[in-house]
C-alpha cells in the first residue's frame, strides 16, 4: 500500500470528491428514469448450488497480481471445463478511479475486482450494495487467513465482502556489509532503542544514515502504529494521541534529531536511495524483496533481513504494509463462478505458494506458509538467507487493525502533523493531541481513552 | 547603407538571445531526458549520477513495450480515435459556429449563452452521469463511447463563430441568388475562407483527444482497445514501475503531435490570433 506520488493522489482526491457529488446526482437521475437501477441490491452468496458453475468471468487487476491470475486462470479453465477467466490489467495508478465510477454508476464493473485491504472499508461504507456479501461462503476460511488480513475484508458486524490475497509482514532489510564494517550485529536489534544506538555507531563508522523516510507523505508512522495493534482509529474511535502513537512519533523524532534519517521523495526516492546505498536499513514489508531483486540485481549478496525491532523487550517484532483482496461485484452476472475461481486461487496452498515464488505475492493464507519451498535458501541475500521462511514466521504475529471509511481523511491530517514534528521539530505529544481533536471534528468520531 | 548598430543595442540583443537560448534549453531538457531514459534499461536509470547520453537499450525497450502493452496496436487505436474525433468535431464546430454567427433566429443569444456556460462545467461532474448513459446504451468498452460524448466542443464552436462573424453577408446573399443551397454555400463558399481557423481548431482538437486520459480510461476495458495514455498508465504497477518503457512510450507518443504542430504551425498561430483580432 505504498503511497503513490503526490500528483496522482491529489488528482484522485479531487475525483473522489467530485464523484461523491456526481454520484448523488446520477443516482437521483436514473432513479427517475429507470426505476432505481443504479444500485442492484447485493444478493449474498449463500450455500452452493452443487452444480459446477460454467460461463465466463472478467477480473480487473494490476501488474504482478494480473500476471498471477492470467497464469492460474489458464489452469482453472483446464480443471473447470466450460469456463473462461478473462483478466484485464487496468494499471494501478488509476484503478480506483475506474472502480469508484463503476460503483457510483452501478454499472460497468467486471465480476471480480482487486482492492487493497486498507481501501476496502471505504468502499463498503460508501456503496453498501456494491459488493456481494460472501460471509456464508467465506466463514469456513476465517481461521485459515492471517487475522490481520481477515480484519481488512470484514465489516464491524463480521460480514465478509472479499477474500484476502497477499499480506505484507514487515521486517528489517539491512546492508550486511555496512553492519560488518561498523561491527554491529543486526541480530541484536531487538528493540527500537538498540536500533537507534546501532544507527549512531553505523553513522560514525561508515558515514551511512540508518533509514529513509518520505519527506512529504510519511508511511513509517502507520507501520509503527500497526506494530502496536492500532491504526488511526481503534474500536471506531480516534486513536492518534494514544501512548502508543506518542511513543511511535517520538521514536521517529529521535531518529531525525540524531541525523539518522535520509529524507527522500516518494517511492522513486526510496528505490534510488537504496540503490545508491545511502542507508543501512529499510524497515518494510516482504514484497520489498521483489523491488530489490528486480531493480538492483547488482547489489546481490549485500542484503539480509531480521525481524522488526520491538518497542519493548519481547514485544511484537513485525507489522503490516500492504495486502490486496478480491471482491465479487453486485453487477456480476456469474457470482457463483467468481467465487469458485477466488476459492481456487486464494484458498489453495499450492497456488498461493506458486504466486509467492513466481510473482512475489506473499500469501495471507496460512496453510500456504507450510509449503516446503519457503525453506529454500535465497541466493540474492547474504549467506543465501532463507528470508521467506523468516517472514512466514512473522505473519501470525501481525496485530490486526481495523481500517475505516474515514482513514483517508485522518491520513491527510496526520500527514501534516507528522511533517510538523519531523521537519519543524514540534513536540510529538502536543501535535498528536491537536491532530486527534481535528480528526474527531472532521469525522464525528469520539476520542479513544 | 551603413546602419551601424550601436554597442548598446548589440549588447541588449545579445542579452535577449542569451535569455532565449537558456529558456529553450530548459524546455528541451525534459525531451532530452525522455530520449536518454527511453534508451536505457530501468535499473540503469537509478545509477547515480544518472546517464546523460543515450544508451543502447532502444530495441530492447521497444520490444518490451510491444510485448507488455501491444504498443503498435495501441498507437493505431489512438491515431484512429483522434482522427475520427478531429474530423467530426471540427466539422460540427464549424457548422454550429456558422449557424450562431450568420442565422438570425429566436433564442440565438440564449443558445450562445448555453454553449458558453458548458465551458464552465468541470469534467469530473460529468463523469458518473455520462458513464451511466454509456452503460445503458451498452457502449462501455467501445470506441464510439470515447468519441461521441465530447463531439460538441464549446471552445471550437466559439472559435468558429468568431471567425464567421466578419464573413460578409453580401457574399452569402449572392451565393443564394446564384441558386446555391445552404449546405452548398457552407461547403463551397464559407469553409474555404475559414481555413486558417479550421486548421488551428483541428490541431487543437487532435491534441486534446490524443492526450485525453480519464474518459478513455473509464470507457475502455480491453487491453487491445486502449489508447496510448491509458496503456502507458498500466506500466505503473504497485511495486514495480517500468520507467524505461514509460519514457520511450511517452517519447513516441509525443512525436505525432510534434509533427502535426510543425506542419500546421503557421495556421495554428494565425488562426488563434486571427480569431482574437477580428472578434
Amino acid at each position: 500500500m505504498r503511497d503513490r506520488d503526490v500528483g496522482s493522489t491529489s488528482r484522485r482526491q479531487v475525483l473522489a470528491t467530485a464523484l461523491s457529488g456526481g454520484a448523488l446526482l446520477a443516482v437521483g437521475a436514473t432513479g427517475c428514469a429507470t426505476g432505481g437501477g443504479a444500485h442492484p441490491k447485493a444478493k449474498p452468496l449463500t450455500t452452493a448450488s452443487g452444480a459446477a458453475p460454467k460461463g465466463k468471468i472478467t477480473i480487473w487487476s494490476w501488474d504482478v497480481a494480473a500476471k498471477a491470475m492470467t497464469r492460474l486462470g489458464k489452469s482453472f479453465e483446464q480443471s473447470h471445463p466450460g469456463t473462461t477467466v478473462k483478466v484485464v490489467d487496468i494499471g494501478y495508478d488509476n484503478a480506483y478511479d475506474k472502480i469508484t465510477v463503476g460503483l457510483g454508476a452501478g454499472s460497468g464493473l467486471p465480476d471480480v475486482i482487486t482492492v487493497e485491504g486498507y481501501k476496502l472499508p471505504s468502499y463498503i461504507a460508501a456503496y453498501p450494495d456494491g459488493l456481494v456479501d460472501i460471509t456464508d461462503r467465506a466463514a469456513r476460511y476465517r481461521t485459515s487467513f492471517s487475522q490481520a488480513a481477515w480484519a481488512t475484508v470484514t465489516d464491524t458486524r463480521g460480514h465478509a465482502f472479499a477474500l484476502p490475497w497477499d499480506s505484507g509482514p514487515c521486517g528489517l532489510f539491512h546492508r550486511t556489509d555496512y553492519f560488518r564494517r561498523a561491527g554491529v550485529d543486526p541480530g541484536e536489534l531487538t528493540t527500537w532503542d538498540r536500533f537507534i544506538q546501532a544507527g549512531v555507531t553505523i553513522k560514525a563508522r561508515t558515514g551511512h544514515r540508518l533509514l529513509v523516510m518520505d519527506s512529504r507523505e510519511d508511511t513509517t508512522l502507520s507501520m509503527l502504529l500497526q506494530q502496536q495493534g492500532q491504526g488511526w482509529f481503534k474500536d471506531g474511535r480516534v486513536a492518534v494521541d494514544t501512548p502508543a502513537a506518542v511513543r511511535a512519533l517520538t521514536l521517529m523524532k529521535q531518529l531525525v534529531d540524531r541525523g539518522l534519517v535520509d529524507f527522500e521523495n516518494g517511492w522513486d526516492g526510496l528505490v534510488s536511495a537504496t540503490h545508491d546505498g545511502k542507508t543501512a536499513t529499510t524497515p518494510t514489508a516482504a514484497w520489498w524483496d521483489g523491488t530489490l531483486t528486480s531493480e538492483m540485481p547488482d547489489l546481490k549478496g549485500r542484503f539480509g533481513v531480521v525481524p522488526l525491532p520491538a518497542f519493548t523487550d519481547g514485544g511484537v517484532q513485525t507489522s503490516n504494509s500492504g495486502g490486496s483482496t478480491l471482491a465479487v461485484t453486485s453487477q456480476s452476472k456469474n457470482p457463483e463462478l467468481a467465487w469458485t475461481f477466488m476459492e481456487f486461487l486464494l484458498a489453495d496452498p499450492a497456488n498461493q505458494a506458486s504466486m509467492l515464488h513466481q510473482e512475489g505475492l506473499f500469501p495471507a493464507y496460512l496453510p500456504a506458509l507450510k509449503d516446503p519451498s519457503l525453506n529454500d535458501p535465497d541466493p540474492y541475500y547474504a549467506g543465501s538467507q532463507k528470508t521467506m521462511a523468516l517472514f512466514a514466521g512473522l505473519v501470525r504475529d501481525i496485530p490486526p487493525v481495523r481500517y475505516t471509511g474515514d482513514d483517508a481523511k485522518a491520513g491527510d491530517i496526520m500527514n501534516t502533523a507528522v511533517n510538523k514534528v519531523l521537519h519543524n521539530g514540534a513536540d510529538p505529544a502536543g501535535v498528536l493531541h491537536s491532530a486527534a481533536r481535528q480528526i474527531a471534528a472532521a469525522t464525528g468520531r469520539k476520542l479513544a481513552g | 547603407m551603413n546602419h551601424k548598430t550601436s554597442p548598446v543595442t548589440a549588447l541588449r540583443r545579445t542579452a535577449v538571445y542569451v535569455v532565449l537560448v537558456a529558456g529553450a534549453l530548459v524546455s528541451l531538457i525534459p525531451f532530452y531526458w525522455m530520449a536518454v531514459a527511453g534508451t536505457h534499461t530501468s535499473d540503469e536509470l537509478f545509477h547515480s549520477p544518472p546517464p546523460f547520453l543515450p544508451g543502447g537499450a532502444l530495441l530492447h525497450n521497444l520490444m518490451g513495450l510491444q510485448r507488455s502493452i501491444g504498443f503498435g496496436r495501441v498507437l493505431l487505436n489512438s491515431l484512429g480515435i483522434a482522427l475520427v474525433y478531429t474530423v467530426l468535431s471540427s466539422l460540427l464546430s464549424a457548422m454550429c459556429g456558422y449557424g450562431l454567427a450568420k442565422y438570425r433566429f429566436r433564442g440565438r443569444g440564449l443558445l450562445l449563452g448555453v454553449v458558453l456556460a458548458t465551458m464552465m462545467i468541470p469534467l469530473q461532474v460529468l463523469l458518473v452521469p455520462l458513464f451511466q448513459m454509456m452503460s445503458s446504451l451498452g457502449w462501455i468498452d467501445t470506441y464510439q463511447a470515447v468519441v461521441l460524448p465530447f463531439l460538441a466542443n464549446s471552445f471550437g464552436i466559439l472559435l468558429m463563430r468568431q471567425s464567421f462573424l466578419d464573413f460578409p453577408d453580401e457574399i452569402l446573399e449572392s451565393a443564394r441568388i446564384d441558386g446555391a443551397g445552404e449546405l452548398r454555400t457552407f461547403y463551397l463558399v464559407v469553409i474555404p475562407t475559414a481555413r486558417p481557423q479550421l486548421a488551428a481548431l483541428m490541431v487543437y482538437t487532435f491534441m486534446a483527444q490524443w492526450n485525453s486520459f480519464i474518459w478513455p480510461l473509464l470507457m475502455l476495458n480491453t487491453q487491445d482497445k486502449y489508447t496510448v495514455p491509458v496503456a502507458l498508465n498500466t506500466l505503473t504497477g504497485l511495486t514495480h514501475v517500468d520507467y524505461a518503457g514509460l519514457m520511450l512510450g511517452s517519447l513516441l507518443a509525443t512525436l505525432p503531435l510534434l509533427a502535426l504542430f510543425l506542419v500546421f504551425q503557421r495556421q495554428f498561430v494565425a488562426g488563434l490570433l486571427g480569431g482574437a483580432l477580428k472578434g
